[in-house]
């Protein structure tokens, strides 16, 4: 009773057999969808290939050589959409699309669909496009990014891609992605449509498609019923998603190819040519359960699991192709085998295939692997035309504005949107103006959406932009977290680095700001990012170094495809003066010469004077940097220390050799870190230093407290300070003597 | 699983038949005796050399045998024959495909052209340059001894294409991707150009005797003239999976003939055929227990060897480990070749 991969194999022979066929659901013909005998067999081998493959996985399992059960069965009827929809429409497909895919590779001659999906399957380092890193579907050639897929994280995305087509028209932008007459796909379950990430992203295509915009988004749910074990109510889909403005609705039996085509068409003539947003609802069937371990008896009876595989949607097929005399019964189970036959012959091949091994091998795709793009020449007249010319001093909020544009005007495919960013020119007026110099295709506001900001920034990604989005507030990312965690991050990582999504994340936060905030308005915490594998991190502590490292990252990000987090420290975006009011000395001149960058890795280091053995060193960045510049004065003038200031500004990656070698022969360091001390940089500086100096010198923590960030004038309670810099350093030089080597903690 | 083995079938195309081939339908002419006949008298009315005079004749001549007109349908015969060699019950053949003009020969022997239909349209394709052969074919290597394929070569070749097509008059194009080689198409000062700016590697680069631009758009007139020539319903479904010079797949249920027709006279004479993703197809789409590569002649195996290194098949990674394997357990079976009796 358990084993109902082998009862579906054999019910499939044995009703075609004996004619005992499920009744149509519907009464779509193959002539009412258009399709001729051998599209309708051509459909239906896509079926059956993927049921074999299904069939294949499960027999694998049970000999420990396939890592990856969920399956397709029940869902082939999302083959016809493979047919229908071209293969250069981007499509982002959940993990039940083998049908879909097998057909789509059809497109595209000189595809091998089987022999890629059970490399997927294996997890075989020649896989493709993930090379044995995960089971998805996905492949260069058939514009089919990889997705994990399981949370409807895939969305956001999708609507930002869709969004991108037609904006790279708008600007006549040359080497996109996508045809400018393309459309996108994207496919998901009906438990997913709950996800916050799906009604987020089907919410902006709506209130986009409802301002008249162009978005050609097919949204495919494939409403199987169930999700894992809960039933989706009989009609929430449909009550959902029927009547929403801006969304126009299909709806199709899935378990009849000739249906589901002909809908497909109609849905596909719809979005081609009117360019707004579709829900296509695919009712199908589930089959096998939820995945290999997933033992549907415990939450099924035995009749409702066998109503269910006597609906198979092959079975449905086979009915068809009887019934229209396209073949025979004794052909249909001759195809059914031959088709069998071939994939246990190529399975057999694939299992031979190398898997990843090494941890440098698995690692090596964390970033993109394609030939770098070159950066556009800068512009001669850079942001000397965009503003009055920026000479003078200024503010870190006003030097990243200047840099920003510069960007704008150098890279024709950045864009710069976000929460109020376009007229306010943001919270800060950080984007002060863009809009008015580079229009509103380029530099626009986004709906008060953090997932839809960074959908819509991975999505633009995909077709050659290079987005520059803006989340207001450190703390408002946290909502969003997994588009960059689960999705941007990943991208270069499941596919090979044949897909990357480059950006640069603007992120204004960290503590310290006066009369506004709490925690709301001050996070402080990186921890978000920090763990997150292949990102750069980035934290300027003045406007020189911001505009100097936006050029960096911006090379980082359309050159090699990264993805870029850049956190503008807010206490900063105004300040000017360092030591005593008017000193100005926070305030700096614009970097005119556009080659003039700061790369990844490369600390700021500040001496006073020049001294081979400083009598302490400070490690910090961003605000930490400002404050110890105040407690270094203090410290050389009131008690004739020599210290040496190092700014990291890049939080990743680190230059851990290098840091070593700043610091190597110094008797004392002092680590001032604005952030929550649990999980802040310190801690991990802290190892790096155990690590990586020997003799060690005296190490001491100067961090916030791990407490949240209160309003009012207790708003800088716990946090590093002037002063607590200055007694944390005095205390760490009272305890290091010029030859105690041993260092403490 | 079927005990018998599964095979892809490999049709070889034109230059396959040299000297060292003659007599090869004298082995058993009886396999292939109706085939034969009708093949030679349908020769004789057309004014040509029969098959059988052609091949028992004493001596290889290369301004005969070498000739469209001739070659194309002795290659067919000889391949035909080896097809008939193949034990039913002893082979299953999952899918044919064949390089340049083998896919003609595909065609037949998959069941898309029937006997007569077959024979029309090789010997017509092969005669369209009876007269005036339109441009010729290089082949030049782009491995190395081991057979690593270097694709920067085939990338340089590229720009020495592109620089080409840039002079007035000259015209070269890819005409075949065959393993470790290029088979380049070019008019007759691209021809010229080509040999000059390739650079010299044993005897290549190699000019191809008798041989046209083919699959190339120099090809252009030849095309309009077979869609003139023939009707697409001599075309059918094949009874046995086809794959194409691009590595697609026709099966025998989806298959749409118009398509195949379409395919055959229009893309496949004027665009590269693609021989290596067409052999890479069979590999992974169809699993093979053995490539069976027919006669006459043997020389595809080492383009055919090339790409089993190229995908790392069966841990074949250069040219030593195939040379091993095709000594003690051949997975490549050349039936052209004495060593590979079956």
């Amino acid at each position: 009773m358990f084993n109902r991969a082998e009862i579906i194999d054999q019910n499939f022979s044995r009703f075609v057999r004996a004619a005992h066929l499920p009744q149509a659901q519907s009464t779509t013909s193959p002539e009412d969808a258009g399709l001729k005998p051998q599209h309708f067999i051509d459909l239906f081998e896509s079926q059956i290939i993927s049921r074999h493959l299904d069939l294949q996985a499960r027999l694998l399992k049970n000999q420990h050589l396939c890592y990856y059960t969920i399956g397709s069965s029940g869902h082939e009827g999302n083959a016809a959409l493979g047919k229908v929809f071209r293969f250069s429409d981007m499509a982002f497909l959940h993990y039940r699309s083998c049908a879909l895919m097998i057909q789509r590779a059809k497109q595209l001659p000189g595809s091998t669909p089987i022999y890629d999906n059970l490399l997927s399957f294996m997890a075989s380092s020649d896989d493709p496009i993930a090379g044995g890193r995960h089971k998805v579907f996905g492949s260069r050639p058939l514009f089919v990014p990889p997705q994990t897929s399981t949370i409807a994280s895939h969305l956001p995305k999708a609507v930002g891609a869709a969004l991108s087509i037609a904006r790279a028209k708008d600007l006549k932008l040359r080497d996109t992605e996508l045809p400018s007459d393309s459309v996108i796909l994207c496919s998901f379950g009906d438990a997913s449509v709950n996800h916050s990430t799906a009604v987020g992203a089907i919410n902006t295509a709506c209130l986009i498609s409802y301002q008249h915009m162009n978005l050609p988004l097919v949204l495919i749910c494939e409403d199987n019923g169930i999700g894992i074990s809960v039933p989706t109510p009989g009609n929430w889909v449909a009550d959902q998603y029927s009547q929403r403005r801006g969304l126009k609705y299909f709806v199709c039996d899935g378990l009849n190819l000739c249906d589901v085509v002909a809908k497909a068409k109609e849905a596909e003539s719809y979005v081609r040519l009117r360019r707004r947003p579709v829900f296509f609802h695919l009712k199908i069937i589930r089959l096998l359960g939820h995945a290999g371990s997933d033992v549907e008896s415990t939450y099924k009876s035995l009749r409702q699991i066998e109503s269910a595989e006597f609906n198979d949607p092959l079975l449905h097929s086979a009915r068809t192709a009887i019934k229209y005399g396209f073949l025979s019964p004794h052909q249909v189970l001759d195809l059914y085998e031959t088709l069998r036959q071939q994939v246990a012959a190529v399975t057999k091949e694939a299992l031979a295939r190398p898997k990843l091994l090494e941890p440098g091998d698995v690692a090596s795709s964390l970033t993109s692997c394609a030939p770098p793009r070159t950066s556009p020449a800068p512009s001669t007249s850079t942001s000397l035309t965009l503003f009055p010319p920026p000479s003078g001093r200024w503010h870190l909020a006003k030097l990243i504005n200047f840099a920003l544009a510069e960007l704008l005007e150098r890279y024709p495919m950045a864009l710069v949107f976000g929460e109020d960013v376009a007229a306010k020119g943001g919270v800060y007026n950080v984007t002060d103006g863009l809009l008015k110099r580079f229009g509103p295709k380029r530099v626009f506001n986004s709906p008060l959406d953090e997932q839809s900001i960074l959908g819509t920034a991975i999505g633009m990604a995909h077709n050659g932009f290079l987005p520059i989005p803006e989340v207001q507030f450190l703390a408002y990312v946290h909502n969003a977290e997994d588009q960059i965690r689960g999705e941007a991050a990943t991208l270069a990582f499941f596919s090979q680095g044949q897909f990357t999504n480059p950006m640069i994340l603007r992120v204004a936060g960290l503590p310290y700001q006066k009369g506004f905030g709490g925690h709301f308005h001050n996070d402080n915490s990186l921890a978000v990012f920090r763990d997150i594998p292949g990102l750069i991190i980035a934290v300027p502590s003045n406007g020189f170094d911001a505009a100097r490292m936006l050029r960096a990252l911006a090379k980082e990000a359309y050159e090699r495809g990264r993805v870029v987090i850049f956190v503008e420290p807010i206490a900063l975006y105004m300040t000017k003066d360092l030591h005593q009011t008017g000193d100005k000395l926070w305030t700096f001149e614009y970097p005119l010469d556009p080659e003039d960058e700061i790369a990844p890795g490369e600390f700021g280091v500040f001496e006073f004077s020049s001294k081979q053995h400083p009598d302490l060193a400070i490690v910090t960045y961003g605000n930490g940097y400002y404050l110890s510049r105040q407690a270094e004065k203090v410290l050389r003038e009131n008690h004739g220390l020599t210290i040496k200031i190092i700014d990291l500004r890049w939080i990743a990656p680190l230059n851990k050799t290098k840091l070593c070698e700043e610091l190597r022969g110094i008797d004392g360091v002092l680590i001032v870190d604005e952030c929550r001390k649990t999980g802040s940089l310190s801690e991990g500086l802290v190892a790096l230093l155990v690590e990586g100096l020997n003799p060690l010198p005296h190490i001491k923590v100067e961090a916030a407290h791990d407490c949240f960030i209160t309003l009012g004038v207790a708003a800088a309670a716990g946090l590093p300070s002037q002063e607590s810099i200055v007694d944390a350093a005095l205390k760490l030089k009272s305890r290091s003597k010029p030859n105690n080597r041993e260092g403490t903690l | 699983m079927s005990k018998r083995k599964r095979i892809v079938v490999i049709c070889p195309g034109r230059g396959s038949y040299t000297k060292e081939e003659l007599g090869y339908l004298a082995k058993a002419p009886s396999l292939i005796g109706d085939f034969l006949t009708d093949l030679d008298q349908r020769r004789q009315a057309d004014g040509d050399p029969t098959i059988t005079e052609l091949d028992s004749a004493a001596n290889f001549k290369i301004n005969l045998h070498t000739k469209g007109e001739h070659a194309s349908t002795l290659i067919y015969a000889c391949s035909y024959y080896d097809f008939a060699r193949l034990d039913p019950q002893e082979y299953e053949t999952v899918a044919i495909t064949g390089n340049s003009m083998g896919w003609y020969i595909a065609l037949a022997l998959g069941g898309s052209l029937g006997w007569g239909e077959a024979y029309s349209v090789i010997q017509g394709m092969g005669s369209m340059m009876r007269n005036q052969i339109v441009g010729g074919q290089i082949i030049y290597p782009i491995c190395d001894e081991n057979w690593q394929i270097r694709y920067e070569v085939e990338q340089e070749i590229g720009l020495i294409l592109e620089e080409i097509n840039s002079r007035p008059d000259h015209e070269a194009y890819l005409s075949i991707r065959l393993g470790g080689y290029l088979v380049l198409g070019a008019n007759g000062p691209g021809l010229k150009h080509l040999l000059k700016s390739l650079p010299p590697k044993d005897h290549y680069p190699f000019q191809l005797i008798n041989h046209g631009a083919f699959h190339t758009p120099l090809m252009e007139d030849i095309s309009q003239q077979a869609f003139k020539h023939f009707s697409p319903e001599i075309f059918m479904s094949p009874q046995v999976p086809l794959i194409d010079g691009r590595g697609h797949i026709w099966k025998p249920w989806s298959c749409i003939s118009e398509e195949l027709y379409d395919y055959t006279l229009g893309h496949q004479v004027i665009k590269p055929y693609d021989f290596s993703q067409a052999i890479t197809v069979a590999l992974k789409e169809f699993g093979p227990d053995h490539l069976v590569l027919l006669g006459p002649g043997g020389s595809l195996g080492g383009s055919i060897g090339q790409i089993l290194v190229a995908n790392r098949w069966r841990s074949i990674t250069d040219k030593s480990e195939f040379q091993k394997r095709q000594a003690q357990a051949p997975f490549l079976i050349s039936m052209g070749r004495k060593e590979h009796p079956l």
